[in-house]
C-alpha cells in the first residue's frame, strides 16, 4: 500500500474489514512511514471520540417496550391461537367414523363454549395490581365442564421490587442467579456488570467462568471475559481462557481470549498460540495470534 | 496492531441450532420461545432504533412495530436465511422512513426526547473524571457538537452503515444483505462515513 490508500484503508483496517493481505501490506506501510503512522494514530481517536458518543438504551425503556409487546402479542397469539387449540383437541378425541354426527355436535357445543369464553374480556395476561397479586396469570389449560363451568391451569408470575447494593445477601443472591441463569442475554450481562463492581469474586468467578465458557451469546461471553480481567494470572481463568480460545465459536471473543491471556503471559501461552495458529481458520484472530507469538519472540509454526 | 478493532458481536450469522429450535417452535405457536427470540435481539434493535432517531418514543415504536411484524411473518421464514437479518433489515426500513418523514437528519440537535423530557445528550454523556475539570467539559462537549453535526451531515444510507458496523459490531456483508445491497457499497458508504467523520474530528482529537 502506498500513503493514500492508507489513509483510505485506515478506518477499514480498525474495523477489520480488510483481507489478511491488506491488513499485512497496511501494517508493514504504517511501520516504515511516520506520517502514515501519525494519522492512524488521529484515526484510532476518531472511532475512540466516536465510541463515546453512543446512546445508551434506557433500562427502563426496554423493560416498557418488553412489557407492552407481551401484552400485545398476548392478545395476538389469543386471537391467532384460539380455533386451533379447538382443533388440536378435536384431533385428540380421535374420532371414529361413525361418531362423527356426535363430533359435528361437539364441535357445535365446543364452539359455544370456546365464544363465551373468548367474547367477554380476554383471558391472559390478566394483569393484577398490588404487590401480593400475581403480576401475570397465563391460561395453560382449560376443559370445559357442565353447566357452563370451566377448569383451568395457570401459570402465575409475581413481580416485587427490591433495591439494595451489592453487599445485601438478597440482593447479591439474585444477582448471581440472574448473571447464571437468566434466559435473558441483556439480564445476565447487565447481573455480571453490577456485580463486578463490588468484591463478591469469591462467588462471582465460578459464575464468569461457566459464562465464559457455556453461555450461548457471545456478548454475555465477552461480558464475562472483561469482568474476569482482574484475575487473568490465576490458573483456572487461564485454564478457561485457553478451552475458550480453542473452541469458542465467535472470532471476536477468541480475540479477546488472546489479549488477556497475554497480558499474563505463561509458560504455555505460546504453546497454545501456536496450536491456535495451526488450526484457526478466521484471518482476523491468526494475525492477532502471530502479533502475540513475535511480540513474545516465539517462532509462529510448531516444529 | 489492530487491537482497536471492534469485536464483531451482535453480527448476524448463520442460525446456530437453539436459534433455529426457537425459531421452529415459535412458528407453531409457541409465545415463549417467540419471547425469548425477542430478548435476544431487542436491545440491539432499541439501540439502532435509538441511536438513529433519538427519541424513546420512536424508538419503542420501531421496537413495536418490528416485533409485532416478525411476529405476524415468522411462518413463511426461511430457517436457511438469517434470522437477524432480516429482523434488522425491518428495524432499518422503518427507521428509514422515520427519518424520512420527519427529516430527522436535517433538524437533529444535540436535544433529545427522554421519559424524564427533553435533555441535552451532550450534558448526559459528560464523563465522570470531566465534571471536574471545566476546560475538559468544554472540549468534549464541543466534539459531541461535532459529532452530531456530522451524524447530521451523513446521508440516510451511510448514516445506516455506519451505525451498524461502529455501534452494532455487524460485519459489511452482513449490513449489505440487511439494507439489500452489494458489501461493496456498504463498504464505500463507510469509507465515505468515516471520511466525513475524520475531516471534521481529526484536528480536534
Amino acid at each position: 500500500m502506498n500513503c493514500e490508500s492508507v489513509k483510505k484503508n485506515a478506518a477499514l483496517f480498525l474495523y477489520g474489514e480488510l483481507t489478511i493481505e491488506e491488513e499485512q501490506s497496511f501494517q508493514d506501510h504504517v511501520e516504515a512511514c511516520a506520517d502514515c503512522r501519525r494519522n492512524f494514530e488521529t484515526e484510532k481517536r476518531v472511532q475512540a471520540a466516536l465510541n463515546r458518543n453512543e446512546v445508551d438504551v434506557d433500562p427502563a425503556l426496554l423493560v416498557r417496550s418488553r412489557r407492552d409487546l407481551a401484552l400485545r402479542l398476548e392478545k395476538a397469539g389469543t386471537r391467532r391461537a384460539g380455533f386451533g387449540e379447538w382443533l388440536r383437541r378435536l384431533s385428540d378425541l380421535r374420532i371414529a367414523a361413525l361418531a362423527r354426527p356426535a363430533a359435528a355436535l361437539a364441535l357445535v357445543a365446543l364452539g359455544f363454549f370456546g365464544a363465551r369464553l373468548t367474547t367477554s374480556k380476554p383471558a391472559q395476561p390478566l394483569e393484577v395490581a398490588g404487590a401480593t397479586e400475581p403480576a401475570v396469570m397465563r391460561v395453560r389449560y382449560l376443559e370445559p365442564g357442565p353447566s357452563g363451568r370451566v377448569h383451568l391451569v395457570v401459570d402465575e408470575t409475581r413481580q416485587r421490587e427490591l433495591s439494595g447494593t451489592v453487599n445485601d445477601d438478597q440482593i447479591r443472591r439474585l444477582l448471581l442467579a440472574a448473571a447464571r441463569e437468566s434466559s435473558d442475554a441483556g439480564l445476565r450481562a447487565e447481573s455480571m456488570d453490577v456485580l463486578k463492581a463490588e468484591p463478591t469474586a469469591g462467588e462471582l468467578r465460578p459464575v464468569l467462568l461457566y459464562a465464559l465458557q457455556h453461555d450461548s451469546n457471545p456478548g454475555v461471553r465477552l461480558k464475562a471475559l472483561d469482568a474476569l480481567k482482574p484475575y487473568g494470572g490465576e490458573a483456572d481463568v487461564r485454564e478457561a481462557l485457553t478451552r475458550v480460545l480453542l473452541a469458542d465459536d465467535n472470532p471476536g471473543v477468541r480475540a479477546q481470549a488472546i489479549d488477556l491471556l497475554v497480558e499474563h503471559k505463561g509458560g504455555m501461552t505460546a504453546g497454545v498460540l501456536q496450536q491456535v495458529v495451526q488450526k484457526e481458520n478466521n484471518s482476523y484472530v491468526r494475525l492477532r495470534c502471530q502479533r502475540a507469538l513475535e511480540d513474545m519472540n516465539a517462532s509462529v509454526g510448531t516444529f | 496492531m489492530n487491537s482497536e478493532a471492534a469485536p464483531a458481536m451482535n453480527r448476524p450469522s448463520p442460525i446456530d441450532a437453539d436459534e433455529a429450535a426457537l425459531i421452529r417452535a415459535a412458528q407453531q405457536g409457541d409465545q415463549q420461545a417467540f419471547e425469548r427470540l425477542v430478548h435476544a435481539y431487542d436491545r440491539g434493535v432499541l439501540q439502532i432504533a435509538m441511536n438513529l432517531l433519538r427519541s424513546p418514543e420512536d424508538a419503542y415504536d420501531v421496537y413495536q412495530e418490528a416485533f409485532l411484524r416478525v411476529f405476524k411473518n415468522i411462518r413463511l421464514f426461511r430457517l436457511d436465511s438469517s434470522f437477524s437479518t432480516w429482523l434488522y433489515r425491518i428495524v432499518t426500513n422503518l427507521c428509514l422512513d422515520q427519518m424520512r418523514k420527519r427529516k430527522t437528519r436535517r433538524e437533529e440537535s444535540s436535544v433529545i426526547q427522554t421519559e424524564d423530557g427533553p435533555r441535552d445528550r451532550l450534558d448526559s454523556v459528560v464523563e465522570g473524571r470531566e465534571l471536574g475539570d471545566p476546560q475538559r467539559s468544554l472540549m468534549s462537549r464541543q466534539l459531541r457538537s461535532r459529532i452530531e453535526k456530522v451524524l447530521g451531515d451523513l446521508t440516510d444510507k451511510e448514516r445506516l452503515v455506519f451505525e451498524l458496523r461502529h455501534y452494532q459490531g455487524m460485519r459489511l456483508r452482513a449490513i449489505g444483505e440487511t439494507l439489500g445491497t452489494s458489501e461493496e457499497a456498504a463498504k464505500m458508504c463507510l469509507f465515505r462515513a468515516t471520511q466525513k467523520m475524520r475531516v471534521a474530528l481529526g484536528d480536534f482529537v
